[in-house]
């Protein structure tokens, strides 16, 4: 290998790689909320000074700020995780309508097995649901390639396009070739009606195209070389994607394949071409049964893994167990739980919380961790900003228990607003607390709104999370810093006792922002 | 043996450097010439729960994930965590769990375990001195490339030993 190449190269993740990737496609504007396993992908993008990249309130408003962008003419980005996208459905599913003028992608990654999620879902299923083209790589360097074609695709097709990978994609890390910067042309903004307002009339002639577009893709999903036949022993054929495909070539490196880089619309006509040149067709799948069902759905005989099989990650080992359809049986090996960090702020919190023995709804943030014993203080995880809104859902059925919300400071910006100014609109009483660490501490410490500080950590405009709380409406609002004990215990005893909505912001540092 | 692929496992705890260490090993293989995929997992892994990382090179790999049994060389800078991973370790692997205590030892600062680990696996793979040294270039910022190569070179001394 020369120097010249050498200098080239890097060693990157997934998430890092599709960045290189959608930079060296000339992207102008990226928007995301942290997330893993996505949040490294705007972390790299904001390297790049020449590019405009934030960390927005939350996946819709991300969503919608990248859409317009696209829709203004410059080539756009939106990553999330799965459970983000669940929070931009509503944008998502009418820009697949309104198309673009630039390209524009949309990175989910999705998290078998959960390293760190609430939830396994699948959102393969979000292509067909929305009428969207879907890209999978399989690797960094196809995370690289793809998001380029998939800029390609956008433009070409009128479409958003949806990128998604796996945690064992967006985290593994490999040698990456760099490339040069190339911006393409930027095409006049201009007013139209018809492709941008929907309403009725217009959103009726649009479907009729999204439905064109889906057989122009089909077609496009058919000669495509993401999907790619690598023919090999004909006793035995593999329909893959993703990271299953790495696996299954470690354990059958002598079998056939359909490696499929393009999920969605499904390539039918190769698939049973391939399906034709071998004597046992096997689909193998992370997760739910997508490409199972379809190839199912075409008349074709498979084999595919055992229902069991849905549940948690697949690993190399695995192999031949899902070939065979064997059911799958779980070694438990005790792996250390993570847990709050032993100079946390939310420890003194939480001490509190338990002494009063109160019933705590939460959601998602580091904070989750005090559901583990012995603190076992926490009480509810659905989704972000619900340690608001179950303050008051629980209070419907259980009036006479002392029941109290938590939510972080950066959950509370992205989802928890709205849930108070419900529980204020409603007459809800009760006591939220506002866990302030000043940081998404969960996901490495990124900046918020309340932080003053933009992703670059340039100073902006800082939202004064007090000021904001007394506007929707809560009856009392205290800051205070739960390590002074006594004196939170005081207020919290006060406050729990009296017949009033209360937000106490319990505000000190994230031990990982001062170290 | 042109087309072995190399497997290591790094395992430890939250905020051990586990990641660091398999980072460097990642990068002395990309500039020795071979393929590289490394598998991590991150997210909790900060709150002080279990970390394993996964290095593999070769001509060609296609497995982020190394399978049970199939480790060359195991790297755990825990012993709890060693019980857990060395299913991981090929029959006739190297467990550098024998070098712990030595390593720890070895050092001023705790901090420097996870490279100086790197320096006694460097005597186990296939990677010449240089590469592991501009690895340490490419991983650490400026302010800590020197001790880092120093204390690299002292870990591969022990390794060699």
């Amino acid at each position: 290998m020369s120097k010249n190449e050498t200098s080239k190269k890097a060693l990157l993740s997934g998430d890092e790689a599709l960045a290189f990737g959608a930079y060296e496609a000339g992207l102008k504007v990226a928007c995301a909320y942290p997330g893993t396993p996505s949040t490294e992908i705007l972390e790299t993008l904001a390297t790049f000074p020449e590019l405009d990249v934030q960390w927005s309130v939350n996946e819709k408003v991300a969503y919608e700020v990248a859409l317009g962008a696209a829709i203004s003419g410059v080539r756009s980005l939106f990553a999330c995780k799965h459970v983000g996208l669940n929070v931009a459905m509503d944008p998502l599913m009418t820009s697949s309508y309104t198309g673009i003028l630039a390209g524009f992608v949309v990175v989910v990654c999705d998290d078998p097995g959960m390293h760190s999620s609430q939830n396994e879902q699948d959102t393969r299923w979000v292509s067909i649901y929305a009428k969207l083209p879907m890209l999978e790589p399989a690797s960094p360097r196809e995370a690289k390639e793809y998001v380029k074609q998939a800029f390609e695709i956008s433009e070409k097709f009128d479409t958003p396009v949806i990128l998604r990978m796996t945690t064992r994609v967006a985290h593994t890390k490999e040698d990456v070739t760099l490339g040069d910067r190339v911006v393409p042309q930027q095409p006049p903004f201009e007013r139209n009606i018809a492709k941008y307002v929907m309403v009725p009339g217009n959103a009726y002639g649009r479907h009729i195209f999204v439905e064109q577009r889906l057989n122009k893709l089909k077609a496009l999903s058919e000669k495509t070389k993401f999907n790619r036949i690598e023919p090999g022993d004909k006793k035995l054929g593999f329909i893959t994607s993703g990271v299953p495909y790495q696996y299954l070539k470690e354990t059958y490196p002598d079998a056939s394949y359909l490696k499929l880089g393009m999920t969605y619309p499904f390539c039918d006509d190769k698939i049973r071409a391939f399906a034709k040149t071998v004597k046992k067709l096997c689909v193998v799948e992370e997760l739910d049964p997508f490409l199972e069902e379809h190839v199912k759905s075409l008349g074709l005989k498979c084999y595919a893994k055992d229902p069991s099989f849905r549940i948690g990650e697949l690993l190399p080992e695995l192999m031949p167990a899902v070939v065979k359809g064997e059911v799958r049986h779980e070694k438990i090996t005790v792996k250390r739980k993570p847990r709050l960090c032993p100079e946390c702020p939310h420890w003194a919190t939480f001490a509190t919380l338990k002494k009063f023995d109160f019933y705590v709804a939460g959601d998602i943030g580091c904070y989750t961790l005090a559901c583990l014993p012995p603190t076992s203080a926490l009480h509810s995880c659905v989704c972000m900003g619900a340690g608001v809104t179950f303050n008051e859902g629980w209070r419907k059925g259980a009036p006479d228990k002392k029941i109290v919300g938590v939510v972080g400071d950066s959950t509370f910006v992205h989802s928890g607003i709205t849930g108070l100014i419900n529980a204020a609109y409603n007459k809800a009483k009760g006591v939220i607390f506002i866990l302030d660490n000043s940081t998404t501490a969960m996901t490495g410490g990124q900046q918020h709104p309340a932080t003053g500080l933009t992703i670059r950590n340039e100073p902006t405009k800082k939202l004064i999370l007090e000021d904001l709380c007394k506007a929707c409406g809560a009856d009392n609002v205290d800051v205070i810093d739960p390590k002074n004990r006594a004196e939170f215990d005081a207020l919290v005893e006060k406050r729990i006792n009296e017949d009033a909505l209360s937000v106490i912001i319990s505000r000190h540092p994230c031990k990982l922002l001062v170290r | 043996m042109a087309d072995k692929i190399y497997n290591i496992t790094f395992g430890g705890t939250g905020g051990q450097g586990i990641l660091k260490a398999a980072e460097i090993c990642g990068w002395a293989a990309m500039y020795a010439g071979y393929h590289v995929k490394k598998s991590e997992v991150h997210g909790m892994a900060q709150r002080g729960g279990s970390v394993e990382s996964h290095v593999r090179f070769g001509k060609k790999v296609f497995s982020p994930i190394v399978q049970q049994g199939g480790a060359d060389v195991l790297v755990c800078f825990h012993p709890e965590e060693h019980d857990r991973l060395k299913v991981f370790l090929k029959a006739d692997g190297k467990d550098l769990i024998e070098y712990l205590e030595k390593a720890k030892a070895a050092i001023a600062n705790p901090r420097h375990l996870n490279t100086f680990l790197v320096g006694v696996l460097s005597a186990y793979l296939p990677i010449k001195p240089d590469y592991w040294l501009k690895a340490i270039e490419s991983v650490f910022k400026k302010k800590y490339v020197e001790e880092n190569k120093g204390v690299f070179l002292k870990g591969r001394e022990m390794g060699q030993s």
